[in-house]
């Protein structure tokens, strides 16, 4: 007997140092690779950036090269994807996405779509390489002298030589001088690339710098220029009109450097426009797009955190059952209270959630008290046990009902609170209670309502900690780890608490009684 | 006013907890299919009979609503009778009507019941309200046990019975149960009764407790409970070792009442008998149990009773 209890034993503890251990890696694994939070609530801010380039094929071979946003430290991309008409070519390269076609007819739509979230602790890193020492743009003498003019002129403003430029050429009324260097229709591209020459007369390294300003729901705009500056042996970014140095809050930049965002070979009147939406999204959101970039993907799609989310949160409440059930499992066979019911307790704990703890009390002491009262009613009409305690039931939904309407009324919590409270858990309760009053008196029937309170107390401390669950739902491999405990606590024992009091008098050691 | 004590000295003292009952002792002698033999007392009846155990004589049956209101005519001619729930538990739904009219009844513990209240009973025992899981139940009417006068001073109103706890078919310990003006003429421990802890060999009392404390007098009656002696000892035990083969539980409770004119006689056999025996004895369980597991196997029921019997005294 004793050698089978203890294989028993045996494999049960295997069991649980496994799901331990799995659960372990698992939860590594989610926070290593599906990026999930050990905290709830973060947010990440998700950002869809759409980038539509429409034109008129000339007839020509069609080959469309789109920048992809610079994966820097700042944003990360999640996903991203082009939606273009069949026969479309797509290769992703290190910095654009290239579609090739043959020869079209029709007017064109290809839609490049890519979602970045912030990341947060990468904030205001550029790496670069150090750039070589730019070659002098080709001024005419008389260029020469407006630039030096210009230069000389920047260095009264305040700032560092980059600044000083942006500032000069940013005046109002405009500078003169600025005037006469500026080509005839100003834009900020313009500005910005007549700076850049001046600073690389300066011998400053700098170049264009194409992005997009991430801000909610923006739809058909262009990519916004800046500019960026080499000095003190790091890359810079500065805003063209202000000067403000540094990558502005929620600022993407698809592109260094000359290029253009969009190229189009191929085409006539093409049109770029830039759409953004923000989403919020939890890590369990992210977690799919990061399992895709991993390639495991398919693993990702059979965990919980890809169903619908209206699915999502009904099985969120169900993670944390297997926590509750085992608090009345300790509370049952290791403390050794009695409850009325095995899950009672568990199940006006859930109710205490949804309703909050002091009003859902008040509320359950109240709906108890009134039953009560009405089953004494009921107990002088003699009716058999099944009509009996449907009668209860009907009077419970009844009393709920009340307490609803009144509470709404009233704008009192406590009474709206009554319905969360599982009705036939309540009828029971009171007819098991007005029994065991008629038998036993009503000091048992009083103690065990008590303790099934208590111990649904308890429970409610357990499960209404948000971080709790949290991580149940995050972490759902833990689960397993309860199962396996409940199971081992199934071959426990040992002394329950409550009978090291109920056993005291015969204790060898007589020095209590 | 509350004491704890040590785990460490719970188990010098060979206490049996409800888990290691549970899963050591039940668990492992007691198989589930079992169960029905003894949780239902109209089976309990027929097997004890062909045992050749006496019981209360069974008067008659009531298994549907629609023949509830008949139950006179069961009783009819009869001084007194009692109800019971066939798959109660721990006297549970137990009524014993010792003198009635068409309309009155008079129970032992000298409540007088209309007869729709007792229509009421009976229809709450149909409808499982006094069951085990509280499925639809049958209402058991038996003969009453006229119980010996020996135990007059020693119960008030109610049944004093006997509970030997059998392992393995030995006899291990035994309690009578006195019933209290505060547990209501019940003999359940937790109501208030008195537990007397006898001697396995003489029916002899070892101490008697009552809500975990040691008595010493019948709250009640204020009779000695020292002295008490349950004649014909060893008939209990016979009665309670026969229960092993009848029901095949390695771990039984047997409830023993005595009868003034049939002698001991088994009222139920109790497949999860509770632990309060240890409280009444002043000793636990543990030792009890792990030394009958050296004793001789495949003995006859009166071998195993003479066995015990001739066990020296102080080996506990």
């Amino acid at each position: 007997m004793l050698k089978k209890l203890k294989s028993v034993r045996f494999y049960l503890t295997l069991a649980l140092i496994i799901s331990f251990l799995f659960a372990a890696f698992s939860i590594y694994y989610k926070i290593r690779y599906w990026g999930f939070a050990l905290e709830p609530k973060e947010l990440t801010n998700v950002w869809a950036i759409e980038t539509h380039i429409t034109f008129k094929p000339t007839g020509d071979p069609i080959k469309v090269s789109i920048a992809r946003p610079n994966a820097d430290n700042t944003f990360k991309i999640l996903d991203e994807d082009v939606v273009a008409p069949n026969k479309y070519m797509v290769q992703f390269e290190k910095e654009r996405v290239i579609l090739t076609n043959t020869a079209q007819q029709k007017e064109q739509d290809i839609y490049y779509r890519v979602l970045v979230y912030d990341n947060k602790k990468g904030k205001g890193k550029v790496y670069a390489p150090k750039p070589e020492v730019p070659s002098p743009p080709i001024f005419d003498e008389q260029s020469q002298l407006i630039a030096r003019q210009l230069i000389l002129e920047a260095a009264k403003l305040e700032g560092n030589p980059v600044q000083q430029l942006i500032k000069l050429f940013a005046q109002e009324p405009p500078n003169e001088t600025v005037m006469a260097f500026m080509p005839k229709r100003k834009s900020a591209k313009n500005t910005a690339t007549i700076i850049k020459d001046i600073l690389s007369f300066q011998e400053i390294p700098a170049r264009l710098a194409w992005g997009v300003k991430l801000s909610e729901d923006k739809k058909s705009f262009s990519a916004d220029v800046m500019l960026e500056a080499y000095l003190k042996n790091k890359w810079e970014v500065y805003n063209i009109e202000t000067a403000e140095k540094g990558i502005p809050k929620n600022f993407i930049i698809f592109q260094h450097g000359g290029e253009s965002l969009v190229d189009v070979e191929g085409g006539e009147n093409s049109v770029t426009k830039f759409s953004v939406i923000k989403s919020i999204s939890t890590s369990f959101n992210m977690a799919s797009h990061r399992a895709k970039l991993l390639g495991d993907k398919n693993w990702f799609d059979y965990s919980i955190y890809s169903l619908p989310i209206a699915q999502q949160t009904a099985l969120k409440w169900l993670m944390i059952f297997p926590l509750a059930i085992l608090v009345v499992v300790i509370a049952r066979n290791m403390i050794g209270i009695k409850t009325m019911g095995t899950f009672t307790p568990m199940l006006i704990a859930m109710a205490l959630v949804q309703t909050g703890f002091l009003p859902g009390l008040i509320c359950f002491a109240l709906i108890i008290g009134i039953g009560f009262a009405i089953r004494l009613l009921l107990s002088k009409l003699n009716l058999l046990l099944v009509p009996r305690i449907s009668a209860v039931v009907i009077f419970v939904i009844l009393i709920m009902q009340f307490f609803a309407i009144v509470g709404y009324q009233w704008h009192l919590d406590i009474a709206s609170s009554a319905l969360f409270f599982p009705i036939i858990i309540m009828a029971w309760i009171i007819e098991r209670a007005s029994i065991i009053w008629e038998e036993e008196g009503i000091k048992n029937a009083m103690k065990e309502v008590f303790f099934s309170v208590v111990v649904a107390i308890l429970t409610y401390f357990v499960i209404v900690n948000p971080y709790i669950r949290y991580i149940m739902f995050a972490f759902n491999e833990l689960n397993l780890v309860i199962l396996c405990l409940v199971m081992l606590l199934g071959t426990y024992t040992g002394y329950r608490l409550t009978e090291l009091l109920r056993f005291a008098p015969l204790s060898k050691d007589k020095t209590d009684v | 006013m509350f004491k704890f004590i040590l785990p460490h000295s719970l188990r010098q003292a060979g206490i049996l907890g409800m888990n290691y009952r549970n899963y050591e002792i039940i668990g492992k002698n007691n198989p589930r299919h079992l169960y029905p033999l003894v949780d239902d007392k109209v089976q309990t009846k027929q097997l004890a009979a062909q045992a050749g155990i006496n019981t209360p004589a069974l008067i008659g049956v009531i298994d549907a609503q629609f023949k509830v209101k008949n139950f006179l005519s069961l009783v009819k001619g009869r001084k007194e009778f009692v109800i019971k729930p066939a798959h109660g538990s721990g006297g549970k739904g137990v009524l014993v009507i010792k003198k009635f009219t068409q309309n009155y009844f008079r129970t032992a513990s000298e409540r007088v019941l209309t007869y729709n209240q007792v229509y009421q009973h009976i229809s709450n025992i149909l409808s499982g309200l006094y069951s085990l899981g509280g499925r639809n139940d049958v209402a058991l009417f038996e003969e009453m046990v006229h119980f010996s006068t020996n135990f007059n001073q020693y119960s008030y109103r109610g049944i004093p019975d006997v509970r030997v706890i059998v392992y393995k078919g030995y006899p291990a310990l035994a309690m009578m149960r006195l019933a209290t003006q505060e547990s209501g003429g019940r003999a359940n421990l937790h109501q208030g009764a008195v537990g007397v802890g006898l001697d396995i060999r003489t029916g002899q009392a070892i101490a008697a407790v009552q809500h975990n404390q040691s008595v010493f007098q019948h709250p009640d009656t204020h009779v000695d409970l020292t002295k008490l002696q349950v004649p014909l000892w060893k008939e209990h035990l016979l009665i309670a070792a026969k229960g092993y083969e009848m029901s095949g539980l390695g771990y039984l409770g047997a409830d023993i009442v005595l009868d003034q004119f049939r002698g001991p006689m088994m009222l139920e056999l109790n497949a999860r008998p509770g632990l309060a025996i240890q409280i009444a004895n002043k000793k636990g369980l543990y030792h009890r149990l792990k030394e009958i597991d050296t004793f001789p196997k495949n003995l006859t029921p009166t071998e195993r009773v003479d066995f015990v019997l001739a066990q020296s005294k102080d080996k506990n």
